[in-house]
């Protein structure tokens, strides 16, 4: 069937409206389209924001979770004057307080320069461990002085005393065999006295 | 959706009906004169655009049955145009329809049923009435054309059936074989009561069996023959007392109400027949054949194609915006999973928030808090305690009063000296054994012979094993004599030896640290 100009003019009107539906239909899909895409970034942003803050969640809880447990520690070097300079004075004072107290007989120590051992890496400056090699030398009545006289000296803080080597000797009959109360044994020690320097600490 | 109009035309008057959903109404009648054309042409006027379908009830209907080769396309309705030219003089009305294929040896040809009227000029005027007001002329059909459509709405079952209506015209009676029209007749009636009309309509369904029959359109023998007949409003008791059913005959009497109600009609003029049935499917359902030419049918061709095209952009802006719907709802539920996402991101920072508000006072960086404690904690557990080891001994010294210590020597260093007895095989070392206490114990054995080899080792191999416990691992004993393959074994039984000294040992032990 062929249609004459006046025909084609008369479906030209339809033919204009139905393109113009179908083009208003077509832009409603482009605009659905577009706002679901806009929809799809914002949830990508979102998705990616809740994995970050969720990340920074985890990494904060189990960080505060391990301050708290190392805070104990740190805190209980610091209290015992671990962590600063080393204090030579108040060690020897340490040592004359334990022998007076302990009796013992005889007491010599000799104190070495203090060397680096170890430079953990930190922020904003490295943690330094420091040791001061003691050697120790005392007249003991009983083995039980040498376990007194470190223990007296570990309460005593002020650094952290890392015992390296202990002999005991004996040296003497037993206590008693005599009036006169004279050593029976003999005990050397080498002990490092460990002192930490954190720059970053707050004095 | 504008109304439809259907012109009803018989030999003597014509019938405007304005046909809506379910009613139709007799709007005009015209006589079949050329006053009636004149009165039809003032009718149209005003009525330009009308949408009109012209139902012929005529007496002067030819049926013929042809065959033509099976074609398709335009070679169809050139062989079509060609076989009505030869079976009709103005094939202006003429329609052929198909009857279905039929197989001839290795032909396979198509069976026709060419149709026209006898007296197309009745029809003519009216025609070109309706072309000159500017009318759509949707179809010119005859009422045998819609019948198969009526039939099958009134029960008909497949095979033969004679379709029998009391119409305005008169007695139409349509022969439909398998739902296609095969032949048709009208047999003008007057007046006459329900009983007289009955056994008209028997009679004159007998005459057309008969017929059919002598045109062997039905078989001689076979099963009985059904006919509907559609008796006027309130007549179908007397038509079922006339029409028995017999072995040629099955008659399905149906009231005109109940077949007005079959096709939807609820509506219909008081004072009109069965046509009102052909009229109301005409205008509602109309079959695809029909006779008016393309010519006569173009306006209305061309204001279905506006609809059509219209219709498409709807059906298309509706299909685009049911799929923008789902896109837009897609969209929503993105939007409020990101809505979800972006409260769960927040509270996650509020808790952050609130986890640093409360962070506990460090008095220095974290990282520097955290490595003081790692490296300490590390030259913590490299270091040893004598008190501990002290204490061991002591216990196992208290079993082994016989043994003497002379010198206890304690140290912490590598694990790294000659062990006497090896690790078991297979024996796993134990983690981070690096670095170990090492316990050197010295001293002398009594109550044993200085001679007496077998029970020195023995002892010293007893309180060696007896310190070998609680994680200290035996390194070595040294006794006073060399009992290896590898040394000099030496024995001064009996004399020169200084009988008092007991003899000395040297037991060495280490214990990992952790």
């Amino acid at each position: 069937m062929t249609f004459s100009r006046e025909e084609l003019r008369q479906l030209a009107i339809p033919a204009l409206i139905a393109l113009a539906l179908l083009g208003g239909g077509a832009a409603l899909i482009r605009m659905a389209d577009q706002a679901v895409r806009v929809a799809q970034r914002d949830l990508g942003a979102a998705q990616s924001l809740r994995q970050q803050n969720a990340d920074k969640l985890a990494r904060i809880a189990e960080e505060e979770r391990e301050v708290k447990q190392k805070l104990d520690v740190y805190a209980r070097l610091k209290n015992l004057n671990i962590l600063g300079e080393e204090r030579r004075l108040e060690w020897a004072d340490t040592i004359a307080r334990i022998r007076t107290q302990r009796e013992l007989l005889d007491l010599r120590y000799r104190v070495e320069r203090q060397r680096l051992i170890a430079s953990v890496p930190g922020k904003p400056a490295n943690v330094d461990f420091y040791a001061s090699p003691m050697r120790v030398e005392l007249a003991l009545l009983h083995e039980e002085d040498l376990v007194r006289f470190l223990a007296d000296l570990r309460a005593s803080g002020n650094a952290y005393y890392a015992v390296r080597r202990c002999v005991l000797t004996r040296t003497g009959q037993a206590a008693g065999s005599g009036a006169v109360m004279a050593p029976r044994l003999n005990g050397q020690c080498e002990i490092d006295l460990i002192t930490i320097m954190d720059r970053a600490a707050k004095r | 959706m504008p109304a439809r109009r259907v012109l009803y035309f018989t030999a003597e008057d014509h019938y405007v009906y304005r046909c809506s959903r379910r009613s139709i109404e007799l709007e005009a009648r015209f006589s079949g004169d050329d006053l009636g054309v004149t009165e039809f042409r003032e009718y149209l006027r005003g009525r330009k655009g009308a949408l009109f379908s012209v139902v012929a009830d005529l007496a002067g209907e030819d049926f013929h049955e042809d065959q033509i080769p099976f074609l398709r396309g335009s070679d169809r309705d050139a062989v079509l145009q060609r076989r009505l030219a030869t079976r009709y003089r103005d094939t202006r009305l003429a329609a052929a329809l198909s009857l279905g294929l039929i197989t001839t040896g290795e032909r396979r040809n198509e069976r026709l049923l060419l149709a026209s009227f006898t007296n197309t000029q009745q029809l003519a005027p009216w025609l070109d009435a309706l072309e000159e007001a500017g009318a759509r002329l949707a179809g010119v059909y005859s009422a045998p054309l819609v019948a198969p459509a009526l039939a099958a709405r009134l029960g008909a079952r497949g095979g033969r059936t004679i379709l029998v209506t009391a119409n305005r015209a008169g007695l139409r009676q349509s022969f439909i074989e398998d739902g296609r029209l095969r032949f048709a007749r009208l047999e003008r009636t007057v007046e006459m009561v329900p009983q007289a009309l009955a056994m008209f309509v028997r009679s004159e369904t007998l005459r057309m069996t008969q017929y059919l029959a002598t045109l062997r359109a039905l078989p001689r023998d076979g099963s009985p023959l059904q006919v509907i007949v559609v008796a006027p409003r309130g007549q179908r008791a007397a038509f079922e007392q006339a029409l028995a059913s017999d072995t040629r005959l099955a008659f399905l009497t149906v009231d005109g109400a109940e077949a007005a109600a079959a096709i939807g009609l609820k509506q219909a003029p008081e004072a009109s027949g069965a046509e009102a049935l052909y009229v109301h499917l005409a205008a509602r359902k109309p079959p695809r054949e029909q006779f008016a030419s393309r010519d006569d049918r173009r306006r209305y061709v061309l204001w279905r194609l506006q609809r059509g095209l219209v219709a498409a952009g709807l059906a298309g802006f509706a299909a685009c915006g049911l799929y923008a719907g789902a896109k837009w709802l897609d969209a929503s539920d993105v939007r409020a999973r990101a809505a979800a996402q972006r409260a769960a991101a927040q509270a996650a920072a509020q808790q952050y928030e609130r986890i640093t508000a409360a962070f506990p006072v460090t008095h220095t960086t974290t990282d520097n808090l955290k490595a003081t404690v790692v490296e300490f904690t590390r030259i913590a557990e490299r270091s040893g305690s004598p008190e501990a080891a002290f204490a061991h001994v002591s216990r196992v010294l208290e079993k082994f009063p016989q043994f003497e210590i002379e010198t206890l020597d304690w140290g912490v260093g590598r694990p790294d000296e000659r062990r006497e007895k090896p690790p078991a095989a297979g024996a796993k070392p134990a983690a981070g054994s690096d670095a170990a206490m090492r316990v050197e114990l010295a001293g002398r054995i009594h109550a044993t012979q200085r001679d007496d080899y077998r029970g020195i080792t023995a002892n010293v191999q007893r309180f060696a094993e007896a310190l070998a416990v609680d994680g200290y691992e035996l390194v070595r004993t040294q006794l006073p004599f060399d009992i290896t393959s590898e040394g000099t074994l030496t024995g001064d039984i009996g004399a020169g030896q200084d009988r008092s000294e007991a003899p000395r040992f040297t037991v060495t032990l280490v214990r990992r640290l952790p």
